[in-house]
């Protein structure tokens, strides 16, 4: 679906984590995100939606989230909770 | 007549006329639907199919907005073992996310199954650690349940494939089920450490390769994963299309495992709580790509039909349609997949 | 009983893997001085076709199909015994093996059993066996085919080594060579000089049986 570059990322983790099914995890990230389930293949659309909202980007530059940073907003985004975000926290002393 | 341009089960190029495409199509859909006892594919499909055969182009793609997610197995090693680029499995795992676009990745023990990586669990933390703290896609861990490697010399009990030829029946069901019990706590004490470190997932890549007992192993270590931490998801992908019985009298459920075919195996798979199910279609040789895919098409599509958690099918060399060798055409696996996603409604790649 | 129904109990018996039975229908068919042979090849060796069929089908599997064999095995015996023919020769001897690197072995074990269940002498020589074993064994057992397994495109070309290995040692005419594996096709079997090709284990047995008639 192309990762980062659009929302393929995001619908993975409503599979893997919640045993979505592919229109079911694609209507629940493009809710999530306020586009249409159309757009969140489109990557014209996804570019601007991922750099408003923190959520990292395939070709990242210095001041934009990456890795733990973005998956901290995409938990947030999508009301999930991501193992590895909240591991970071408490190793970090952050809870 | 006209020919169109296809490839053999071996990838060797071949050209067909429509009713050689036709008919390798009709009797791959009827031995299918016969062997798994389901229904066959409709008219609709198989003429579906063809048209996405015979398309011009080196490669076809599916409608935007109509496209799936991605796992991997193992991906994360695979730069190395395939190429020989010498990249630490982070850097590899990050060329996938920044370079490919993958929707999710594996990390893998360079010897690729959980008996063999249990006891560099420690180490394997610390890599998953660097992997999660740098990725944003979702990092699962991998490794093949493989009960052959608990068999001597490797491991702790005699081998059943060496018993069975012997007669030694009795001797060879016992060793099976003594295999599962290691096999299963090898996957949950991997499991464990990977969830305290943050992965999202596990991935066990071959479900069944040995066997029943082999998918029994799998089974029950994805029951005893998902109750101990709910919140991991459980990738679950078979070795082949057929549970081999090897033993023959093992069930999960009420329900013996021994012949059993996708439709039948996402069920399992799904009581014991996975969260996504690898289906696998095996390859042959020595056939058409039509008579492959359309073979595949039809256990796939009663799979996806049948099941409630995501199905993603296994596209790689040797299964899903696709031909036997190293490197993948781009014209028959990119037709591959717009069948299984068009016809099947599969749920990823 | 007539002699139709004793074959078709015969049959049964195996299919039933039930012993006791094969060795009353046994005793029954002697009572009654039924040909043994014949006994052997319409009753107990059609029960055996039939099972092998029933396995590739997945109606059996693998353990249930040993079980019959071994009945075989024993109602064999007591036919050679009633014919007095000591011990009777086999139908031919044949190594087989997964190749150098590869350690598939099931589908190599399922065609070992089958072949087994034709009367062939069939040593096993396990997995990960270098093309210079399998040529020593089948010298020391001297055995008539030479079959080769391999499960990966990287594998396979041991079955190329192992043919160039024969020829090179002046001895390739000894042995008729089988190959076979997920990633082998008759295409390649011809490209290294194989003698045969088998898709699955039945197309095995029936290979096999072929190559010891010539």
């Amino acid at each position: 679906m192309g990762g980062t570059k659009t929302a393929g990322d995001m619908v993975m983790r409503m599979q893997l984590a919640k045993g979505m099914r592919i229109g079911e995890a694609k209507k629940y990230v493009a809710d999530k995100l306020g586009v249409s389930v159309m757009d969140l293949s489109d990557m014209y659309v996804m570019m601007e939606v991922r750099e408003r909202l923190g959520l990292g980007l395939m070709q990242p530059v210095a001041d934009t989230p990456t890795g733990i940073e973005a998956k901290l907003n995409i938990a947030k985004v999508l009301g999930i909770t991501i193992n590895s975000v909240e591991r970071f926290k408490k190793r970090a002393g952050l809870v | 007549m006209k020919t169109y341009f296809t490839r053999m089960g071996d990838a060797s190029v071949t050209f067909m006329a429509e009713d050689e495409i036709r008919n390798d199509i009709s009797d791959a859909v009827a031995l299918a639907a016969k062997k798994g006892k389901i229904p066959p594919l409709t008219q609709e499909d198989m003429d579906h199919l063809f048209e996405i055969i015979t398309m011009p182009g080196n490669i076809v793609g599916v409608n935007p907005g109509d496209e799936i997610v991605s796992t991997s197995d193992s991906q994360s090693d695979k730069l190395f073992l395939n190429t020989g680029l010498s990249l630490e499995r982070t850097q590899q795992a990050l060329v996938h996310e920044r370079c490919f676009g993958a929707d999710s990745i594996d990390l893998g023990f360079p010897d690729y199954n959980f008996k063999a990586a249990k006891p560099c669990a420690g180490t394997e933390s610390l890599a998953a650690k660097n992997g999660l703290n740098q990725l944003i896609i979702p990092f699962l861990y991998a490794g093949m349940p493989n009960l052959g490697f608990y068999t001597k010399p490797d491991g702790p009990v005699e081998n059943w494939a060496e018993l069975l030829p012997d007669g030694k029946i009795e001797e060879a069901l016992a060793a099976q089920e003594a295999a599962v019990d290691y096999a299963v706590h090898d996957m949950v004490y991997i499991a464990e450490k990977m969830y305290k470190i943050g992965m999202d997932g596990i991935n066990m890549d071959t479900a069944g390769a040995s066997g029943d007992a082999d998918f029994l192993a799998a089974l029950k270590a994805c029951e005893a994963i998902r109750t101990k931490f709910p919140d991991m998801g459980v990738e679950m992908g078979m070795a082949g299309e057929y549970v081999l019985g090897m033993h023959g009298k093992l069930t999960y459920d009420g329900v013996r495992l021994a012949g059993l075919y996708p439709h039948k195996q996402v069920a399992l798979a799904e009581k014991a709580g996975a969260t996504i199910f690898g289906a696998v279609v095996n390859t042959n040789s020595n056939k058409s790509f039509a008579w492959n895919i359309a073979r595949s098409c039809t256990f796939i599509k009663e799979c996806s039909n049948v099941s409630n958690i995501p199905v993603h099918v296994n596209v790689g060399m040797g299964v899903g349609g696709i031909p036997m060798c190293e490197y993948l055409p781009s014209d028959v696996a990119s037709r591959a997949d717009k069948a299984l996603v068009e016809i099947c409604k599969i749920d990823g790649l | 009983m007539g002699k139709e129904n004793i074959f078709e109990e015969a049959i049964q018996a195996i299919l039933d893997c039930d012993d006791d039975r094969a060795f009353e229908i046994f005793d029954e068919a002697m009572a009654q001085k039924i040909d043994p042979v014949e006994l052997l090849a319409k009753g107990y060796s059609a029960g055996m076709t039939e099972a092998g069929e029933q396995f590739v089908s997945g109606e059996i599997f693998l353990p249930e199909l040993v079980f019959m064999t071994e009945i075989m095995k024993k109602v064999t015996e007591k036919v050679e015994a009633t014919l007095d023919l000591g011990n009777t020769a086999k139908k031919g001897k044949m190594i087989i093996a997964t190749v150098e690197g590869d350690v598939h072995d099931i589908g190599k074990g399922i065609v070992a059993s089958l072949i087994k269940t034709n009367g062939i002498q069939v040593y096993d020589l396990g997995r990960e066996v270098t093309v210079d074993t399998i040529i020593e064994k089948a010298e020391e057992y001297q055995v008539d085919i030479i079959g080769t397994s391999a499960l990966l495109t990287t594998t396979m070309t041991e079955q190329r080594v192992l043919e160039e290995e024969l020829r090179a040692r002046g001895i390739r005419d000894k042995y008729k060579t089988i190959v076979g594996g997920a990633p082998v096709t008759q295409k390649w079997a011809d490209r290294i000089g194989a003698d045969a090709y088998c898709e699955d284990a039945m197309e095995a047995v029936k290979v096999v049986l072929e190559l010891l008639e010539k």
